[in-house]
C-alpha cells in the first residue's frame, strides 16, 4: 500500500510538472504581458465599439456549433458503432473525412462547392447565399467539429457502454427509444460532456472559417478581431489588445468547461457490467436507411467541398469552368518544392512526438487514482486549447524564447500546451468509468503498476487512446499559426510552407497542397486501419 | 515503483531530445562555411525578418549570397500579423534577434521607427528612390499598386475608383477589409485623407452594396467566379491570375492606382552592422531590383524595367505620415461610415 502511494505521488509530480511547464507558466507570462501597462489598456479594450458584439457572436455561434456537432456526432456514433449498418468501416471513414482536410481550406472548399459561381451553381444552378454570414460560419465549423464529437463518443461507446444493459432493457420490453434515453445516453454522459467541451473550445478559437465566411457579411468574432489587431500589432496598444482578447477567450472557454463539469458531475455512473461486447453483425432495413442518411450527410458536407477543391486544384486559374480543356497538374507542381518536403518531415516528427507524449501523459493520468484534482487538471489543460495560436506562441516565446528559440523543441512545447486537452479529454471521459475492481484485482494478484497499466488499463482504454493520438496528430500536423511564428533556421514546418504559398495568392496551388496533404494522411492512415483490424481480430481470439 | 516512473521520465526525455536535438544539428552540418573568399568585406551570419512574399525574398537573397559569399543570411518569413507578434514577444524578452527588417507596407515600420528599433542609417543609393517611397531610416524596395479588377467583358467597364460606387453592376463590388492588413489599410489611408473622396466615398460604396472581404486575393477569386462584378486588389496578383487564364481584367484606375512601398531597414541592435548594411543596400542595386521585377512587382528604382503598366499610368499615395498614429481613429470612422 505504501509502495503504491509512493508511485502515485511521483506520477502526480510528473503530470503536475508537465502542466506547470506547458500550460501554467506560459499562461502566467501571457497574463502578465497583457497587464504590463496596468489595467487601463485592458479595460479600454472592452470599451471599444464592436468588441462586445464580437464576444457575443463568438459565444452564441460556439453554443450553436456545440449543440449541433455533439448531436450529429453522437447520432453518427450510435448509428455506426451500434446500429446494424452496412459497410460500417467506410461510413466511419467518411464521417471522419473533415478531420483530414486541413482547416485552412475548409472554407475554400465550401465556397467553391456551394457559393455563387461554385461547382453546384455551375452544374445545376444551386447556390447557397447564406453561406456568407452566421449560418455559413456555424454550418462549416459544425461539420469540421462533428468528427471530434464522433471520436470521443465512439471511443466511449466501444470501450465502455454496455450492450448487455441495453439488451436487458429491450428484452424487458423497453422500446429502442426508451433504451437510448434511459440506458445508453446516461452511460455516455461523461463522453458527451467531454465532446461538448472540446467542440465548444474548438469553435471558440476557429479563425479561418469566420474570416472568410463572416467578413463579407460584417460578422465579426473574437478571433477575427484578434487577427485584425495582430495586423497592427507593431503598435503596442494593438498588441496589448491581442493579449487581452486572448485571455478573454480563455475565460469564455473556462466558463464553458465549468458548466460542462457541473453537468457531468451530477450524473456520474459507475460501470456495472463486463467489458463491452461486439456490435450486431447482421444488417437490418432500418440500418440501411440510417446508413443512407449518414451517406447523404457525408456527401453533402465532405464530398461536395472535396470535389470542389480537387476541381479547383486541377483547373488552370480561378473562375474557369472545371472543364477538361482547362485542366493542368501545374498547381500540384507549384505546391511542392524542396522546402515543402523538408518541412513535411518536421511536421510529421513533431506531430507524432506530440501525440505520443500527450497520450502517455493522458495514460499516466488514467493510471492515477481518479480524483477532483484530476478534474481540475482537465480544466487547466483546456485553457491553452482555447488560446488562439498567435497568443499561445507569444506566451511560449515569452516563457522559453531565451533558451529554446529557433529549435523544434519550442514548437513542440507550443503543440503540447495547445493540444493537451485533445489528448486528455477523450481519455478522461473513458477513465471516468474504468472499472476500479479490475485494476484492484490485477494489483491484488501481484501485478505491478507497469503490468497493470499495460495488461489491464491500456487495453480497456485503447479506443480512447487511439482517438486521442489521432486527434493530436492531425491537429499538430495541420497547425499553421504557432509554427509560422516560432520556427527558426532549419526548423520550418508544414504550416510555414502553407502560409508562404497562401500569401503568394495562388488559390489553385493552395487547394492543390491541401489535396496532397489530405491524400497523404489517408495513405498514411491506411496501414493503421489494417493494423487495427488485425489487432481487434487478435483480441477477439482471446 | 520508482523504477517505472524513472523509466517513463527517461523515455519522455529521450523522445524530446531526439526530436529537438536531431534536426537543427543536421541543418548546420550540411552547410560548411569554410571557404573564405575576401569579397566586399562583410562576413558572418545575419538574420532577416520579413513579410515579403517568399519568391521575391528568394530571388533577392540568391543574388545577395552570390555577391556576398561570406555572409550567411538566415530568413524568418511570416505574414505581417505573425511577424509583428514575434517581434513584440522578442522586444519583451531579451531583445529583437533580427538584423534587417523587410516589411510589406510602411505602417508597421513607422511604429518600429517610433520605438527606436531602427538604425540611423540610409544607403547611398537611396536618393534615387522617389521621395514618397522613403524616409530617413527606412526606404522602399518594391511598389504594390492597388488597382481595379473586373469580370471579363463587364459593361460598362469601370475606369476609376468613383465608378465602383455606381450602381451599374449586377453583382456587388468587393474590396479588402482595411482592418486585416496594412496593404489594404493603404486604401483607407488614401481615400479617407483625400479631399475628393473622404469617408463619403465609403458611404457611397456601401449604399451601392459593396462587400468587404478578408484579403485582396479573395477579391480576385470572387470576381473570377462571378460573385463580384468588380473590386480592388493588388496589380501583381491580378496580372498573375489573368495570365493563367482567369476571366478577369485589370483596370488602371482614375485618378491613379494607390501605390504603397515595401520598406527595408537595419535594426539598431544588430551585432553585425556591416553585413546587415550590405544586405539592406543590396536591395537597391540593379540586380536586386531586376530580381524583384522578375517576381511580378514594380521595382522602386525608376530606371529598372518592371512589369507591364499602361503608358502614363498615374499613381496616388496615402499620406503615411498623416495616417500613422491615427489607424484606430480612421478604422473606427470607416466602420461607422459603413453603418456597421
Amino acid at each position: 500500500m505504501r509502495r503504491s502511494r509512493g508511485w502515485e505521488r511521483s506520477g502526480r509530480l510528473v503530470v503536475g510538472l508537465a502542466l506547470a511547464l506547458l500550460v501554467g507558466y506560459p499562461l502566467v507570462r501571457l497574463v502578465l504581458a497583457a497587464f504590463a501597462d496596468g489595467p487601463e489598456p485592458v479595460l479600454a479594450t472592452f470599451e471599444r465599439s464592436g468588441i462586445a458584439r464580437a464576444v457575443g457572436n463568438t459565444v452564441w455561434t460556439s453554443a450553436a456549433v456545440t449543440a449541433a456537432a455533439v448531436a450529429l456526432g453522437t447520432a453518427g456514433a450510435l448509428t455506426i458503432e451500434r446500429g446494424a449498418v452496412p459497410a460500417r468501416r467506410w461510413l466511419r471513414a467518411g464521417l471522419l473525412l473533415p478531420l483530414l482536410v486541413p482547416p485552412f481550406v475548409a472554407a475554400l472548399g465550401w465556397t467553391a462547392g456551394y457559393g455563387p459561381g461554385g461547382v453546384l451553381d455551375d452544374a445545376v444552378g444551386v447556390a447557397v447565399p447564406q453561406l456568407y454570414g452566421p449560418v455559413g460560419v456555424i454550418t462549416v465549423i459544425t461539420v469540421n467539429a462533428v468528427p471530434l464529437a464522433y471520436l470521443i463518443v465512439a471511443g466511449a461507446l466501444r470501450g465502455r457502454a454496455e450492450p448487455d444493459l441495453e439488451r436487458a432493457a429491450r428484452v424487458s420490453g423497453a422500446s429502442v427509444r426508451t433504451a437510448l434515453w434511459t440506458i445508453t445516453l446516461p452511460l455516455l454522459r461523461p463522453a458527451l460532456g467531454a465532446s461538448a467541451v472540446v467542440v465548444f473550445v474548438f469553435s471558440v478559437n476557429s479563425f479561418g472559417v469566420p474570416a472568410v465566411l463572416g467578413t463579407p457579411a460584417g460578422f465579426e468574432t473574437m478571433t477575427t478581431v484578434i487577427y485584425q489587431n495582430l495586423a497592427f500589432a507593431a503598435d503596442p496598444d494593438a498588441f496589448t489588445r491581442v493579449l487581452v482578447l486572448a485571455v478573454a477567450l480563455v475565460l469564455v472557454a473556462v466558463g464553458a468547461v465549468a458548466v460542462s463539469d457541473a453537468v457531468a458531475a451530477g450524473g456520474r455512473v459507475r460501470r456495472t457490467g463486463g467489458p463491452a461486447g461486439t456490435t450486431s453483425a447482421h444488417v437490418t432495413t432500418q440500418g440501411r436507411w440510417a446508413a443512407a442518411v449518414a451517406w447523404g450527410y457525408v456527401g453533402a458536407t465532405s464530398l461536395v467541398p472535396l470535389v470542389a477543391l480537387v476541381l479547383l486544384a486541377l483547373t488552370r486559374a480561378v473562375g474557369l469552368p472545371p472543364a477538361p480543356r482547362y485542366w493542368t497538374l501545374q498547381n500540384f507542381a507549384d505546391a511542392v518544392d524542396g522546402r515543402t518536403l523538408s518541412s513535411l518531415g518536421h511536421s510529421l516528427l513533431l506531430a507524432a512526438v506530440a501525440a505520443t507524449l500527450l497520450v502517455c501523459l493522458g495514460g499516466l493520468v488514467a493510471a492515477l487514482e481518479r480524483s477532483p484534482a484530476a478534474r481540475r487538471l482537465g480544466t487547466l489543460a483546456t485553457m491553452t486549447f482555447a488560446l488562439p495560436g498567435s497568443a499561445l506562441a507569444v506566451a511560449v516565446l515569452l516563457a522559453y524564447g531565451s533558451v529554446l528559440a529557433d529549435t523544434l523543441a519550442i514548437i513542440l512545447v507550443a503543440y503540447l500546451g495547445k493540444l493537451w486537452a485533445l489528448g486528455h479529454r477523450p481519455l478522461a471521459a473513458a477513465v471516468d468509468r474504468l472499472p476500479g475492481d479490475v485494476h484492484r484485482a490485477a494489483r491484488a494478484s501481484g501485478a505491478g503498476p507497469a503490468t497493470t497499466l499495460i495488461t489491464v488499463v491500456a487495453p480497456l482504454l485503447s479506443p480512447a487512446l487511439a482517438a486521442g493520438w489521432v486527434l493530436v496528430f492531425l491537429f499538430a500536423f495541420h497547425e499553421l499559426t504557432m509554427s509560422a511564428l516560432l520556427y527558426g533556421p532549419g526548423t520550418a514546418t508544414l504550416g510555414v510552407a502553407v502560409l508562404n504559398l497562401q500569401q503568394l495568392g495562388d488559390t489553385p496551388a493552395t487547394a492543390a497542397l491541401a489535396i496532397l496533404l489530405t491524400a497523404g494522411v489517408l495513405v498514411g492512415a491506411a496501414p493503421l486501419l489494417v493494423f487495427r483490424g488485425t489487432w481487434s481480430r487478435l483480441r477477439r481470439v482471446d | 515503483m520508482r523504477t517505472l516512473t524513472g523509466r517513463l521520465v527517461q523515455i519522455l526525455l529521450a523522445v524530446v531530445l531526439v526530436a529537438c536535438g536531431g534536426t537543427p544539428g543536421e541543418a548546420t552540418d550540411s552547410s560548411p562555411t569554410t571557404a573564405v573568399a575576401q569579397r566586399g568585406g562583410a562576413a558572418g551570419t545575419i538574420r532577416l525578418y520579413t513579410s515579403v512574399t517568399q519568391d521575391t525574398v528568394d530571388a533577392v537573397l540568391q543574388g545577395f549570397q552570390s555577391s556576398n559569399p561570406d555572409v550567411k543570411a538566415e530568413v524568418f518569413r511570416a505574414p505581417t500579423g505573425e511577424l509583428n507578434a514575434r517581434l513584440a514577444a522578442e522586444q519583451r524578452s531579451g531583445g529583437v534577434k533580427a538584423d534587417v527588417l523587410w516589411l510589406t507596407d510602411p505602417l508597421s515600420m513607422y511604429a518600429y521607427d517610433e520605438q527606436d528599433l531602427l538604425a540611423e542609417w540610409t544607403p547611398n543609393g537611396a536618393e534615387a528612390i522617389p521621395e514618397q517611397f522613403r524616409t530617413e531610416r527606412f526606404w522602399g524596395t518594391r511598389i504594390l499598386n492597388l488597382v481595379i479588377v473586373h469580370r471579363q467583358g463587364l459593361q460598362p467597364a469601370p475606369t476609376g475608383w468613383q465608378d465602383l460606387a455606381d450602381d451599374a453592376y449586377s453583382e456587388p463590388v468587393a474590396f479588402p477589409d482595411p482592418a486585416f492588413a496594412g496593404s489594404s489599410f493603404a486604401a483607407l489611408g488614401y481615400f479617407a485623407l483625400d479631399e475628393e473622396f473622404g469617408f463619403d466615398y465609403y458611404r457611397a460604396l456601401r449604399a451601392n452594396g459593396a462587400v468587404e472581404v478578408q484579403a485582396p486575393d479573395e477579391v480576385i477569386t470572387g470576381v473570377a467566379e462571378g460573385r463580384f462584378s468588380a473590386g480592388m486588389s493588388l496589380d501583381k496578383s491580378v496580372r498573375d491570375a489573368a495570365e493563367e487564364g482567369a476571366p478577369i481584367e485589370l483596370v488602371w484606375p482614375e485618378p491613379g492606382a494607390i501605390a504603397l512601398y515595401s520598406p527595408i531597414a537595419v535594426i539598431r541592435s544588430t551585432t553585425n552592422e556591416e553585413a546587415a548594411q550590405a544586405l539592406a543596400s543590396f536591395v537597391l542595386t540593379e540586380p536586386a531590383q531586376a530580381a524583384i521585377a522578375s517576381t511580378g512587382w514594380q521595382p522602386v528604382l525608376p530606371g529598372v524595367e518592371g512589369p507591364p503598366m499602361p503608358t502614363d499610368a498615374e499613381q496616388v499615395f496615402p499620406d503615411w505620415e498623416a495616417a500613422f498614429g491615427r489607424q484606430d481613429e480612421l478604422l473606427s470612422e470607416y466602420r461607422s461610415s459603413l453603418g456597421d
